[in-house]
């Protein structure tokens, strides 16, 4: 059993009269919280994690995704017990952990610059955390031979890191975090400094060592395709706070908010400014002269939830958008050939948006410049709240 | 086509020109940082009757003379003298080193308040010269009964300023926080991880301040001359500033040089045995470079 609760945990980093400056006083008063970077400011600090609850389950791979300084790397952090904890609580198998030291919270890191020992081969790299619980030497051994040979990196033992290429030293910071059989095994960012051929490769090694390993995983990655692959759930987040907990196929299909449609899937979802509009209990979207009825499912949804016609945010992939006879009209500002698609930048409504088109149902790829005329289906579409940028469904 | 040179030709020459330059500097600063300790070994081979004859290069037979003489000298005892030097410079240079390691250690990696203080405090202190407080240093001393002992020349030494300084600025380079994390990840407490992954990842800085603190503390004359009285507990350049006020029946130069040229020994050796770890890339490979 490795469980990890995160109880409203919050991060706040105080002043300390260096980088950050304190928020300006009001004449009457307190003071106001401001932002500054995407960062809150307050009279405490510059807040990175706020409300940040999550239940992980025993055996579960869960990953913190967000863009830079969303403070998923913080929230690990405080998992691990590198940084203090300023607001509420952190459980690890049912034990609260907050004032707990690290070497005691059984738990394994690895960072994304790797943080081997230099000086040490990689075998006493990955023996260090065992010798420190004054293991025999012989099973020390066994168990440093065991990971390596996971990880295929027997040869490697008696070199130092710096005689290793940078997918050699990540496996080896993989290897010494495995060979304790960790509780919790937390990764900050472990493939971000790799080329992308490596990263690919060492994605399915991940994939692989998880099912080997059998223990509960924190990833934090700012890459939505490793968190696509390799979690059970996602966490994306965004300024400290969490937008929506999901499993990969629950975000990308009904994303929460406008942040969440926007960074998940690749190339990035098409917004377009659109009327919503309720007709006897049937939604339809309007964009342009094309008018879509949403599908039963995204109607009952709207519909349990009292939703009017109103003017909204429409979202829609640019792999759900098809080319037409009729429909709304697009120009084409670049046609990018990918192989087996086309990707088709158009500027629609205003507004750019990507329609990925299979090259097989294509006759000619349209000229710069041509007008085309793009569909889609209820199914896909979704409609965003132009004051909040919560989908409407949920 | 133009005549004369091509372009290719005239750099070449412009290049081997720069080079017999910048090759004819070296040589000559070479022979200006060499050309002193040549000089002592000369006059330490010669007689203090030929000394007194003037500069000569031309080293004489007098060497071993020199160096029995000296050895045998009944106002001082040399090897009591170096082995008092030699226990003061190494205590200084090891502690110096590894506590000022310590503090720039605890400046760099652990966040606190008043850290900018504790930072430009002790870069401040750096600025005072010693003579400033050595009569209070002395008197305080005197007062604590500790004039003749080697305490009060090793512990002070430890709070190196400048040490601390070079520490800390090499620690910004060479030592990611990430390295320390992880240490506290695998299970190591903080002062382990300061012994085992720290300290050999500052190798080279340690070599360099542990040559710069030997030779400072071996050539002290200052304090300890202030603060040493009995015969038995004083230290090199004590001795050999002893030798050169000898009354004039007892005067003997190629004596002193002598003592001088044995004096630098203990610290050629400390350089030679340090400036291996004085090398490049102790710490590649730790991190993504």
């Amino acid at each position: 059993m490795s469980t990890v609760q995160l109880k409203n945990i919050k991060k706040v980093y105080p002043f300390s009269g260096g980088d950050t400056k304190r928020p300006k006083k009001e004449k009457k008063g307190g003071t106001a919280p401001e932002k500054k970077n995407n960062l809150q400011i307050t009279d405490e600090g510059v807040v990175a994690v706020q409300e940040f609850s999550l239940d992980i389950a025993d055996k579960e791979f869960i990953v913190l995704v967000g863009p830079s300084g969303c403070g998923k790397s913080t929230t690990l952090r405080m998992v691990a017990g590198l940084e203090e904890i300023s607001g509420g609580e952190l459980y690890i198998d049912g034990e609260l952990v907050n004032h707990v030291a690290p070497k005691d919270r059984d738990i394994a890191m690895v960072f994304q610059n790797y943080a081997l020992y230099p000086h040490m081969t990689v075998y006493k790299n990955m023996a260090f955390s065992l010798s420190l619980k004054h293991l025999p030497k012989d099973e020390i051994d066994r168990k440093v031979r065991e990971a390596a040979e996971i990880l295929d990196i027997t040869e490697y033992l008696i070199r130092k890191p710096k005689a290793l290429s940078g997918g050699q030293r990540q496996r080896v910071a993989i290897g010494r975090a495995i060979v304790r059989a960790p509780k919790v095994m937390l990764m900050d960012e472990p493939l971000s400094n790799l080329d992308a051929k490596l990263r690919n490769e060492m994605r399915a090694e991940i994939i692989k060592l998880r099912k080997r390993i059998d223990t509960t995983f924190i990833y934090v990655t700012h890459d939505q395709t490793e968190a696509m692959t390799l979690g059970d759930r996602i966490v994306v987040m965004k300024d400290g706070f969490i937008q929506q907990i999901g499993t990969p196929q629950e975000v990308f299909s009904h994303p929460a908010n406008l942040f969440v449609a926007g960074f998940i899937g690749m190339p990035v979802m098409n917004f377009f400014d659109a009327e919503l509009t309720e007709e006897n209990g049937r939604y339809f979207v309007e964009l342009g002269g094309l008018r879509t009825e949403l599908s039963a499912e995204k109607e009952a949804r709207l519909k349990a939830r009292g939703v009017r016609s109103q003017s909204v945010t429409l979202g829609v992939r640019p792999e759900h958008v098809d080319l037409a006879d009729e429909g709304a009209a697009a120009t084409v500002d670049v046609s990018e050939m990918m192989g087996s698609s086309v990707h088709l930048h158009l500027t629609a409504q205003g507004r750019s948006m990507i329609m990925i088109v299979p090259t097989v149902s294509m006759a000619d790829i349209p000229s710069m410049g041509q007008t085309v005329h793009f569909s889609f289906i209820g199914a896909v579409a979704h409609v965003f709240s132009k004051e909040t940028g919560a989908n409407l469904e949920f | 086509m133009k005549k004369g040179l091509s372009g290719n030709t005239r750099g070449l020459i412009k290049l081997t020109v720069l080079r017999v330059i910048v090759y004819a500097i070296l040589i000559f600063l070479c022979i200006l940082c060499l050309f002193f300790f040549y000089l002592m070994l000369v006059n330490a081979s010669r007689s203090n009757a030929q000394l007194a004859t003037g500069f000569s290069l031309v080293p004489q037979e007098n060497f071993f003379k020199n160096l029995v003489n000296a050895w045998n000298d009944s106002s001082i005892n040399i090897p009591r003298g170096m082995l008092n030097s030699l226990i003061i410079a190494l205590a200084t240079a090891v502690l110096t080193t590894y506590f000022s390691a310590l503090t720039a250690y605890g400046v760099h990696a652990y966040e606190f308040k008043g850290k900018k203080f504790v930072f430009t405090f002790i870069i401040a202190v750096m600025m005072i010269p010693s003579q400033v407080s050595a009569l209070g240093f002395i008197q305080m001393m005197n007062k604590f009964h500790l004039n003749n002992s080697y305490i009060p020349l090793i512990v002070p030494g430890i709070a190196a300023p400048v040490v601390f300084f070079y520490m800390k600025q090499y620690m910004e380079s060479v030592l990611p926080l990430d390295v320390i994390d992880a240490a506290r990840v695998d299970g190591s407490g903080e002062f382990r991880t300061f012994n085992t992954i720290v300290l050999p990842m500052l190798k080279p800085a340690i070599a360099v301040q542990m040559i710069f603190s030997f030779v400072s503390s071996w050539n002290n004359y200052f304090i300890p001359a202030l603060l040493l009285d009995k015969a038995e507990m004083k230290t090199v350049p004590i001795m050999i500033a002893q030798l050169r006020s000898a009354d004039y029946s007892k005067f003997d130069m190629g004596k002193v040089y002598m003592f001088i040229l044995l004096a630098i020994l203990p610290v050629l050796i400390t350089y030679i045995f340090l400036s291996k770890s004085i090398i490049k890339g102790v710490t590649a490979g730790s991190v993504k470079g």
